[in-house]
């Protein structure tokens, strides 16, 4: 992070105690307040992509977590109430993060709905629309409530930038952008967004009691739906992923309605315009602005390489898939050994993706086994199966750089198998004859590779051996002159039947 | 019957822009707000009222899609919604100002009454809401599935880029979907502002029985949400009369996690390639 951010971020508080009436402490309180929030929401929304409409709720179920159990925990109620929320959201995280993006979001509104009933309505709880009061003298104020919020943010923020500047963060934008390529890297994407979810609920939570610590008293309005919205909308504002995000926007949103009183709701007016003008025009938020992005590295594919370790062999035995009542796939069997590049040719529609898929476990066989050494594959995860050192590319129709980072991507792995999915479409002719000559040198690292391709003449040229599937059936195994001549391969491309 | 009209324009909305359109539940509000400023001035009587507001909140809908919507095709369906909640805060936040937060009665649509129909006493509103919102059901099912405007609607909503490619006009598919929902949100607002009144806060809850309905209804099928939003209207109304009104919404919260718990994808499921 930038020695201005540093700045930024450590000034208010100590401009606050030096120089600030207590009116603007409490400001500055509320700001960080509801940038731990914003830090949080970023955790989920801005690094998994994720909208989650609960955040808001989970706020104040800290506030009142923070408020019900300050008579028997007293002091030790500010880390209750993190536990509450992040509880509630580990409870609730199994059955909804599953979800494709609008049925989460709506998952999550609903969840928070419930919440905000539940605040309004038990009353023998929550006090009801009148809330609680009378805990004020119990609870930290005052400057001390101030240095542990933003002692707590700044830690939080130094963190947050250190962990998504590096592997983390990578790993991230692949699992927002790509969500199959990061499987196949060996992300876990659930557990991921569980973390991401939990945590960002924590935050949440002690945001929340620090807010009802400062108010002096906690009603239905700390768990509704326009806590929600400031958040999000100053998150999106600030900028979603950068470290400082949550920190601009909750500095905006505290300040502008103090700026322009008179304005009333004007101020909330015109903060959503903001919002809308910086989704349209600025996706990285204000800080995003100030700060370009660095420039992200392309994966370089490397000059030599050395001898992989790893697995042996690679065996299919009769693998079957189904696609209602068509079968993509049925009974393919063949072997792939370290230090050999196997072609797989066929038609279009002949299940050759479909086959990379279900080996890299991105699709489940309907029948049959995969067996890496001996260790039963056809059951694991894609996330899994990637760290047994299976590394995938998938198909590319772009630029030459694009197809080369693809690879590069793969290899920075060192898998000791290599599933490629037409790595030469589109591909010119110099950059055909580059792609021979690596995979060569692949196979006298020592990788075994499964490569898909059109081109019959590369594949000729660089396989040690060809597989040809037509509808689903291995129609034809051998080496390259052999299966070239054969008839029901001739008659496969040609479309004659078999 | 209110309710099916709101999940109708949500629906509209969802299948056109790809994306769930957070703002439609203020459009219904705005749809009230106007009917009660225009009802005011002019003093026109309900059924001529109808088509001021369906035309205003048209036009809204070609500013929603203008300004949150086509901007953001090519960006993750996130960045449609995060547009569309700044836009449903931009609208609430607007009728506070210039209406201020206390909620407003919307003149009736056929005079205030009842009617005796075979014995029973039938609210004149309550007729006249299901009497429109049938006929607009019906209305909109015909532009769907019977004209060549409505099958642009639906090759647009299934794959845009196929429909781009066959040479539909996209853009102005788009637009029109949104002005079609903008003006079935105005008659829902209209409607309902009666007995409901009207205030800038109830956006939200408009918006989320809508996203329920098409939920439950089967995620992009436009009869479904309409059936399931009838359906959330009488199980609500039941439910309230029996345990009161926060239970009633408590359950129906709860019956939606549940279903989304058991079947991820929606309760009947949704045809691959058509997620938002």
């Amino acid at each position: 992070m930038r020695r201005f951010w540093l700045v930024l971020l450590i000034l208010p508080p100590l401009l606050a105690l030096a120089v600030l009436p207590p009116f603007g402490q409490r400001l500055v309180t509320l700001i960080g307040i509801y940038a731990l929030l914003g830090l949080g929401y970023q955790l989920v929304f801005g690094q998994l992509g994720a909208l989650n409409l609960a955040q808001g709720a989970l706020f104040g179920v800290g506030a009142y977590g923070a408020v019900l159990t300050i008579p028997s925990l007293g002091d030790a109620s500010v880390l209750a109430a993190p536990l509450a929320a992040a509880a509630i959201a580990a409870l609730v995280a199994g059955p909804i993060l599953r979800l494709q993006s609008h049925y989460f979001a709506l998952a999550t509104l609903a969840l928070a709905a419930l919440v905000s009933l539940i605040a309004v309505n038990a009353e023998s709880l929550t006090g009801g629309a009148n809330g609680l009061t009378g805990f004020g003298s119990a609870s930290a104020h005052g400057k001390l409530l101030m240095a542990v919020v933003w002692i707590v943010l700044i830690a939080s923020v130094l963190t947050y930038a250190r962990l998504f500047s590096g592997h983390l963060g990578e790993g991230a934008r692949l699992l927002r952008e790509a969500p199959l390529a990061a499987a196949t890297l060996g992300i876990d994407g659930a557990r991921w967004r569980f973390t991401a979810f939990v945590t960002g609920a924590a935050f949440a939570g002690f945001a929340g009691a620090c807010s009802a610590s400062l108010n002096g008293v906690v009603s239905p309005e700390v768990a509704g739906f326009p806590i929600m919205v400031m958040c999000l909308t100053s998150v999106v504002v600030g900028g979603v992923r950068h470290p400082m995000g949550a920190v601009l926007g909750a500095g905006l949103a505290v300040c502008l309605p103090e700026l322009f009183r008179g304005l009333e709701a004007g101020w909330l007016l015109a903060y959503a315009a903001a919002t809308l003008a910086v989704v349209l025009w600025a996706p990285q938020g204000l800080a995003g602005l100030i700060d370009q992005p660095p420039a992200r590295a392309v994966p370089v594919l490397p000059e030599q390489f050395v001898p992989v370790r790893g697995a042996q062999r690679l065996t299919l035995d009769r693998v079957t898939k189904r696609f209602g009542g068509v079968d993509a796939l049925s009974d393919v069997s063949l072997t792939i050994e370290r230090g050999e590049v196997v072609g797989l040719i066929g038609p279009n529609g002949s299940g050759k993706t479909t086959l990379l898929n279900v080996i890299s476990g991105l699709e489940c066989a309907d029948g049959g086994t995969i067996v890496l050494d001996g260790t039963h594959l056809e059951r694991w995860p894609a996330h899994l199966i990637a760290r047994t050192g299976l590394g995938r590319t998938f198909q590319t129709p772009v630029a030459e750089a694009t197809r080369a980072a693809e690879l590069a991507r793969v290899l920075q792995r060192q898998p000791a198998f290599l599933l490629l999915d037409e790595p030469a479409a589109g591909a010119g002719e110099g950059e055909r004859e580059r792609l021979v000559l690596l995979l060569r040198k692949l196979r006298d690292a020592g990788h075994g590779v499964l490569i898909v391709d059109h081109d019959i003449e590369l594949l000729a040229k660089a396989c040690d051996r060809l597989v040809c599937l037509d509808r689903g059936v291995v129609v034809a195994v051998g080496r390259p002159g052999e299966v070239r001549q054969d008839p029901k391969v001739q008659a496969s491309f040609l479309g004659l039947a078999a | 019957m209110a309710y099916a009209l709101v999940a109708l324009g949500f629906v509209l909305a969802l299948n056109a822009a790809g994306a769930v359109n957070f703002a439609h539940g203020d459009l219904v509000v705005l749809g009230g707000a106007v009917a009660v400023v225009t009802g005011g001035w002019t003093g026109l009587p309900g059924p001529l009222l109808l088509p001021v507001v369906a035309l205003v909140l048209g036009l809204a809908g070609v500013i929603a899609a203008r300004v949150a919507i086509l901007p953001l095709a090519r960006r993750p369906p996130e960045a449609t919604f995060v547009a569309t909640i700044a836009l449903a805060a931009i609208i609430e936040q607007g009728l506070t100002v210039t209406l201020g937060a206390a909620p407003r009665t919307v003149p009736a649509f056929a005079g205030s009454g009842a009617v005796d129909v075979a014995g029973f006493a039938l609210g004149r509103q309550p007729l006249a809401i299901v009497g429109v919102g049938t006929v607009l059901v019906a209305a909109v099912w015909f532009l769907l599935e019977r004209t060549q405007t409505g099958r642009r609607m639906r090759a647009v909503a299934s794959d845009r880029y196929m429909a781009r490619a066959v040479g539909i006009p996209v853009g102005r598919t788009v637009v029109l979907s949104l002005a079609l929902a903008g003006a079935l949100a105005g008659i829902a607002g209209f409607l309902l502002g009666h007995q409901f009144l009207v205030s800038p806060s109830q956006g939200g809850g408009h918006m989320l029985k809508a996203y329920i309905a098409v939920a439950l209804g089967g995620w992009g099928s436009v009869p479904g949400a309409a059936a399931a939003a009838l359906a959330i209207g009488v199980f609500e109304t039941v439910l309230a009369t029996w345990l009161g009104d926060a239970w009633a919404s408590a359950v129906l919260y709860i019956v939606v996690l549940a279903v989304l718990a058991v079947r991820p994808s929606g309760l009947f499921g949704e045809p691959a390639g058509r997620r938002a």
